[in-house]
């Protein structure tokens, strides 16, 4: 008994000091930050508790509204990415088959090209030099350039649904090859039709995958600061902009810090709601 | 004396004090770089900014010390220099722009510097040192400066430009880009209003939020680095911008066609300044770096390698480049005069401006 406890806590040990050290600790001193009056003076030593990070936040609607923008936009991409994905996943599982395996790395080959240069290549194709201009002047239906193909909250949607959709084609794969192929013939042999097989059988049995990734692909997209730094222009940051602005060349880590926590706390009871809502586990089980 | 010995290791000290009292045949060498040799060995780190890592950064050092290794770390902004010092960084020898001085004097990362143990400290101008001071003490020696000023297309303004206030002129919507950077921004705005960036009112700051909160929607993109910015003035997009003389020097360089506005406000100025940190154990290496960065002849090379200003003023002589020549104005010694250096602003102004910053970006 003692020696498998001890094996246990082998086991157990080096990845609990990993993600103690590098992600609860972290966050900790995140939050302890956020309550921090400024960055001067030593990190242990001079620390002057405030609520005033808490306060310029909620004093400040404009960052909160983007808060709400960056939620709806995590939304927005979260579940066209996964409409996207749904019809390639249920391919993959259903027709193609045998050879899924190869197609499965297809789908994943862009991940081979570095992520910067993929949002570069959408500015060749949508900026204002860009292939879809060129080809629209040349057909004569625009006299000048349309800008808001790019630099704008429209590109940084369009680029993230394109950068998500492979990832969220995997966890429902994993839920469509877990369908016992039993259940669909039962349907089948009581008379439903395609359709119904479909929508009655197949879909809510995928939902578990559907859902993760729909989370998978909502959490770290409210918080995004990359896409819309290279593709946002001046009108289309998000969130996550301010937060890297207040950790980055404005140094105020304490109201960096706050926003942070701000928005963690957000997305995990918008998280938490979502899954206690659709009660996941039922299908789970 | 007594506070000069103070600041050296006492081994050191101890040793020189051996030395002097056993009447040492040497006599006490000249102050600048005193104990370095062509043979001296050793390793210096310096925390620097990407592209300062070249040799010709610090070629007089490297050719007279070469075989002391320069060991080059590298922080992306004054925000993460200043992070880094923090933390612990182990450099000698580090490089923050103007603004910044006073969080490293006040967080005591940074040493009181003697100049005496600096060869060319008397060729470098009074306005530049002043620059290195903070409480009346020279903590910082200031190395390579540069303008900031209205770029512009002069195909897509043939009329010229001679106020900032082009970066807020709806002609130029949707071609106008301006650097990503609050303390910038306010600074911008207080030279169109005829503002004093240090005492600026809460309904001043709020008219300057007002300004650039409107200016977005005329903006194209706020760059963040100086390539993004060359590449949307190169390809016509942007006709009209914030920017260094770096970027002229490489748009003139490429043919694009550009000027560099003289603005009626007057140019704004940024300087690099080196200090040693205060945890800094080998002086003698940094003393040597430090001096060999104020060399004419290090400052031609800066110049003429980077189309960066140099604080002494014979270095300018070197330069043949003609589009250097012009990026700098360097056939103009009356430019400074025309050019305002970025005061110091406290840190609660400047969590201000960074706070600015972010609504205006932040606003829907």
């Amino acid at each position: 008994m003692a020696e498998q406890r001890a094996r246990l806590w082998a086991v157990l040990a080096p990845p609990a000091l990993w993600l103690g050290a590098l992600l609860v600790a972290p966050l900790v001193l995140l939050c302890g930050y956020s309550f921090r009056s400024g960055i001067g003076g030593s990190l242990f030593g001079d620390w002057i508790v405030t609520l005033d990070n808490y306060r310029t936040l909620a004093a400040t609607p404009s960052f909160l509204e983007l808060l709400g923008v960056s939620i709806g936009i995590a939304l927005v991409v979260a579940l066209a990415a996964t409409l996207l994905a749904y019809p390639v996943a249920y391919y993959l599982v259903f027709r193609v088959r045998a050879r899924a395996g190869m197609y499965v790395a297809l789908l994943l080959v862009p991940f081979w090209i570095s992520y910067l240069l993929r949002v570069m290549a959408w500015k060749v194709i949508l900026g204002s030099g860009g292939a879809v201009n060129a080809f629209l002047l040349w057909l004569g239906l625009i006299r000048e350039p349309i800008s808001v193909f790019f630099y704008s909250r429209f590109a940084v949607v369009i680029t993230l649904i394109y950068v998500w959709t492979p990832f969220v084609a995997l966890p429902i794969m994993a839920t469509l090859y877990r369908i016992d192929r039993s259940v669909l013939e039962a349907a089948a042999s009581l008379g439903a039709t395609p359709g119904q097989r479909f929508w009655r059988v197949t879909v809510p049995l995928s939902l578990p995958g559907v859902l993760a990734g729909v989370v998978m692909v909502f959490i770290p997209t409210v918080g995004e600061y990359v896409t819309p730094l290279l593709v946002g222009g001046s009108t289309g940051a998000m969130y996550g902009n301010l937060i890297q602005d207040f950790f980055g060349r404005s140094a105020n880590w304490p109201l960096g810090a706050a926003l942070a926590v701000v928005m963690l706390v957000g997305t995990l009871v918008l998280v938490g709601a979502t899954s206690r809502i659709s009660q996941v586990e039922r299908f789970i089980r | 004396m007594q506070q000069h010995l103070g600041r050296w290791p006492l081994p050191v000290t101890l040793a020189t004090l051996v030395v002097l009292a056993c009447g040492g045949e040497k006599k006490p060498q000249p102050a600048a770089s005193a104990a370095l040799t062509p043979e001296t060995t050793g390793t210096l780190t310096v925390l620097d900014w990407a592209g300062y890592e070249d040799t010709s950064m610090f070629i007089g050092f490297h050719q007279k010390y070469p075989k002391v290794t320069v060991s080059v770390a590298f922080g992306e902004s004054d925000a993460d220099i200043f992070g880094k010092m923090k933390a612990g960084a182990d450099a000698c020898v580090f490089h923050p722009y103007t603004g910044w001085q006073p969080f490293y004097v006040r967080d005591g990362l940074v040493q009181e510097l003697d100049t005496t143990r600096l060869s060319h400290w008397a060729e470098v101008p009074a306005r530049f040192k002043a620059l290195g001071q903070v409480n009346g003490k020279q903590y910082f020696i200031p190395w390579d400066w540069g303008f900031t000023s209205i770029l512009y297309r002069t195909d897509k303004v043939p009329g010229g430009i001679d106020s900032w206030n082009a970066l807020f002129d709806p002609k130029y919507k949707g071609h106008i880009s301006m650097w990503d950077d609050g303390p910038g921004a306010v600074t911008i705005a207080t030279y169109v209003k005829g503002w004093d960036e240090t005492k600026l009112t809460e309904p001043q700051l709020a008219e300057i939020e007002h300004m650039w909160t409107a200016q977005r929607k005329l903006n194209r993109f706020y760059w963040t680095g100086e390539p993004e910015l060359v590449q949307g003035m190169a390809s016509g997009e942007i006709w009209v911008a914030y920017a260094w003389q770096g970027a002229y020097n490489t748009l003139l360089g490429q043919g694009v066609p550009v000027a560099y506005a003289q603005p009626k406000e007057k140019r704004n100025s940024w300087v690099g300044l080196y200090g040693i940190s205060s945890a800094c154990k080998d002086t003698n290496l940094a003393y040597g770096f430090l001096d060999e960065k104020l060399s004419a002849e290090q400052g031609t090379t800066l110049i003429s390698s980077f189309a960066y200003g140099h604080v002494n003023p014979a270095a300018a002589k070197g330069v043949t480049d003609t589009n250097i020549v012009k990026a700098l104005s360097l056939n103009d010694p009356a430019v400074l005069d025309r050019t305002l250096f970025t005061p110091l602003v406290s840190e609660a102004d400047r969590d201000h401006f960074g706070q600015l910053w972010a609504r205006v970006k932040a606003a829907q």
